[in-house]
């Protein structure tokens, strides 16, 4: 099992590119996609997901181009997208029925499946009352029952956390780690807690381009000793974000706890600390040029 | 002056939203038409039989008036009706909500921005009929005379059209699909009205005549008198051919006060109508809807359904799945698209649809045809959704990237929509071969199929449900005038069915070609 991704761009206009040249090779794991708003991760899980097309460069799923046939991966394909709606006069439970029979699953998998998410997602009570009644949250937990309808080996979820409450998030977090095995999980969000908790790898994206691509804990080394932690006086936040990467910032009673990215010690004050995802993370696309 | 600002925005930022839309290009590419075939003589007045006025500025302006009075009177509605619905549908309407912006001046603003999407057309169509008068004007080209009318009579129509789009935005049942049937019965009656009473009075009343028939008409049979003391007071509209038609010279409408002020009063009964709408307005605040029976799973209200107890987290477990994946099961699909075209109807609606079939059984041949137009009419804000339902319930994300989305989903649908029409008409049918009526029974076969494809089409085509709903109630209409060139469903023996059958084809193809463009391109989905 193998996804590839080959030069890929999506040009929208003349002047704006929605990804470029992107390359990256997956085997089964999961895979958090992180990266600003606007970097790019909502183009590239689109096209992963056969809904648009690229401008240039090729995907492959086991060496299948998926531009030129398409439902090669849509037969194993789970998608989450980040927008979307439902039909509101449909129950909970009708609607998977209807998205079990566009995925095509035999009617004895469908319903054994269909229950056996109702658990997982938690809405087992609620499955029989019409979708327009749903909160957001629990429109989410429907969105994610339905990408997970026909066990996929590529399952793509695009900021799935969105609207979820901690503990939903939570057992969203623990469901990917089940899942995880033999399928590739692309995870693309901007929380980076989520990533930390479940990726195997991170890909970090920024302004169309991949920035990076390891797993967490290499990405974690490369900050080692240059994450440093002081209590500084409020008037100076101004001008350490001016010179630093500013990765965090607690106010205290006699001034500001600051988390600072920074190759050596910014102020006698500070002290080393270790090093988490969101320093590194933030200091990537710093370095890049581009703010979150 | 804050106001005044404030309105200005408002009417603005609406306005350059819809001129942005390529349905307003659309809109825009066939009122340039329609000027061009009114100005170049081709949509003609006359007076009956075969009395025509000689093509001048006055003729030209005149014309024009008809053409946009009557057609963008109709279709003008459709174009314009929606932003308030839009203001639900993206939200923006809750952020306004929270500003001090008034109710009044809210319905207002969207008022001017429909009068101005509207009055932009007029404004095309004055500048096409300019330049078509001084190439084909047979007499000196006077601008005023030209101008007038579209000022006097057809820019104060428009006015109301866009009040009427306004305030049927604001009432919630209105809103939707059935507004837009109301609004062409409306319209079709009170064309009807004007119609029927046009010889009887030239003294015009702006209120039975906004269209400006009575007006118009009036003074070119007298025109046509004046030459031809032998011409009837009578006066049509049509695209009929003369062959030797006897020419006489109208010089317009002498604008007097007498007939400019009742027409500039209609611009007030407009605003009137615009703040009118104020008070139906619910501000985005759903529950203020006191009037609506609908249930609140329906109205799209989130918490109406109450959290369930937790589960342990770490208890969900999922079985791998052993089954096949990817193959197509018309049964099940079908049965999916059925259920999702039948549900969210309340139980008189099935009670009225067994009604009509019911009566298409025990009534004499000629009223169940007539039976079998109301029993297909009735799935009419079902059929619209065909085609465009991923769109308006933003699921085509999840729709499109399921396997084979083109030769499995989309004709799915297309064959619920024909089975729910045949089962509707399936008392017709009976009747019709126990009659032994075989051009009924094709006609019947072609309305199942061509009426499900000119859904398809339309809906995959415009991604909205009023392009169907509009053309569809039309031809409904036209069934009932039993009018040989519509008639699609053999309701009389020169029923061109078979080529309404060809037709159903090409929309199939039309909407096959489009779906697989919306697939493969960014079109669809960005």
């Amino acid at each position: 099992m193998k996804l590839t991704i080959e030069h890929l761009s999506k040009q929208y206009r003349r002047d704006l590119w929605g990804l470029r040249d992107f390359d990256l090779e997956l085997q089964p794991g999961v895979y958090g996609l992180l990266g600003p708003n606007g970097a790019g991760k909502s183009t590239l899980m689109r096209m992963l997901a056969t809904i648009t097309q690229p401008t240039a460069g090729a995907i492959r799923w086991n060496d299948a181009d998926i531009g030129k046939s398409p439902d090669v991966l849509r037969a194993v394909l789970g998608y989450l997208p980040q927008d979307f709606g439902v039909y509101p006069n449909l129950t909970g439970l009708e609607f998977l029925e209807y998205m079990a029979a566009i995925k095509g699953l035999d009617g004895k998998s469908a319903r054994r499946r269909i229950d056996e998410l109702l658990i997982v997602v938690n809405l087992v009570d609620a499955a029989r009352r019409p979708l327009g009644g749903y909160s957001g949250g629990m429109k989410q937990r429907v969105g994610i029952a339905q990408a997970l309808l026909n066990d996929p080996q590529l399952l793509i979820v695009d900021e799935p956390t969105v609207g979820l409450d901690p503990e939903e998030r939570v057992r969203f977090r623990n469901l990917l780690s089940d899942l995880s095995g033999e399928r590739i999980i692309i995870l693309s969000t901007h929380i980076v807690s989520d990533v930390e908790a479940v990726a195997t790898e991170i890909v970090v994206v920024s302004q169309g381009r991949k920035l990076q691509q390891a797993t967490p804990e290499k990405l974690l080394q490369r900050l080692d000793g240059q994450v440093w932690q002081w209590l500084a006086a409020t008037d100076e936040l101004a001008a350490l974000k001016q010179k630093h990467v500013l990765s965090g910032t607690v106010r205290h009673t006699n001034g500001m706890q600051v988390r600072v990215v920074s190759d050596t010690a910014p102020t006698r004050d500070a002290q080393s600390v270790p090093a988490n995802l969101e320093d590194v993370y933030l200091s990537l696309v710093a370095a890049n040029g581009s703010g979150a | 002056m804050k106001t005044l600002r404030v309105l200005y925005h408002l009417a603005r930022a609406d306005f350059l939203e819809r001129t942005r839309r390529y349905s307003f290009l659309l809109m825009l590419g066939l009122v340039l038409w329609l000027g061009y075939l009114s100005a170049s003589g081709q949509f003609r007045m006359r007076v009956p039989p075969d009395y025509l006025g000689v093509i001048n500025s006055a003729w030209v302006g005149a014309t024009m008036t008809i053409t946009v009075t009557l057609l963008l009177g109709w279709f003008g509605f459709y174009l314009v009706k929606g932003s308030v619905s839009r203001d639900y549908e993206t939200g923006v309407g809750q952020i306004m909500a929270t500003t001090p912006l008034s109710r009044p001046l809210y319905t207002a603003g969207k008022w001017l921005s429909n009068f101005a999407v509207l009055a932009l057309m007029i404004l095309m169509l004055a500048l096409v009929g300019i330049a078509m008068n001084l190439l084909v004007g047979t007499a000196d080209f006077n601008l005023w005379a030209l101008s007038a009318p579209l000022l006097f009579v057809a820019l104060p129509c428009m006015a109301l059209v866009a009040a009427i789009a306004v305030l049927f935005d604001t009432i919630s049942w209105l809103r939707g699909g059935l507004g837009n049937i109301v609004y062409f019965c409306g319209f079709m009656f009170a064309l009807a009205t004007t119609a029927a009473t046009i010889s009887t009075s030239a003294a015009d009343n702006p209120l039975l005549d906004v269209a400006g028939f009575r007006l118009i008409g009036g003074s070119v049979a007298q025109a046509a008198r004046a030459a031809y003391p032998e011409a009837s007071s009578g006066f049509a509209f049509s695209i009929t051919e003369l062959a030797n038609p006897r020419l006489f010279m109208w010089n317009g409408i002498a604008w007097t006060p007498r007939i400019v002020l009742p027409r500039v009063a209609l611009l007030l009964l407009a605003l009137g109508l615009a703040l009118l709408a104020a008070a139906f307005f619910d501000r985005f605040n759903p529950t203020r809807v006191w009037w609506s029976k609908r249930k609140p799973a329906e109205r799209g209200q989130p918490g109406a359904v109450a959290p369930a107890a937790a589960m342990p987290i770490a208890s969900a477990r999922l079985t791998p799945l052993t089954g096949t994946r990817g193959r197509f099961r018309l049964d099940a699909l079908l049965m999916a698209e059925l259920k999702l075209f039948l549900k969210g109807q309340p139980w008189w609606w099935y009670a009225i649809a067994l009604c009509l079939v019911a009566a298409q059984l025990f009534t004499e041949l000629t009223i169940t045809r007539v039976l079998l137009v109301a029993a297909w009419t009735w799935p009419i804000l079902i059929l619209s959704g065909l085609g465009c339902r991923e769109a308006r319930h933003d699921t085509r994300q999840i729709v499109f990237s399921a396997p084979h989305p083109l030769l499995h989903q989309l004709p799915a649908a297309w064959l619920s929509a024909c089975a729910v029409l045949a089962l509707l008409g399936s008392g017709a049918l009976l009747r019709f071969i126990l009659a032994g009526e075989t051009i009924s029974i094709l006609g019947w076969l072609t309305g199942v199929v061509f009426i499900s494809s000119l859904a398809l089409a339309a809906g995959v085509l415009t991604g909205s449900s009023k392009a169907f709903e509009v053309i569809y109630v039309f031809l409904m209409y036209m069934q009932t005038q039993q009018f040989p060139p519509f008639d699609f469903m053999g309701m009389t023996p020169a029923s061109p069915w078979y080529g309404y059958a060809l037709l159903a084809g090409l929309l199939l193809i039309a909407a096959a070609f489009a779906r697989r463009l919306q697939l493969t391109t960014r079109g669809a989905v960005r």
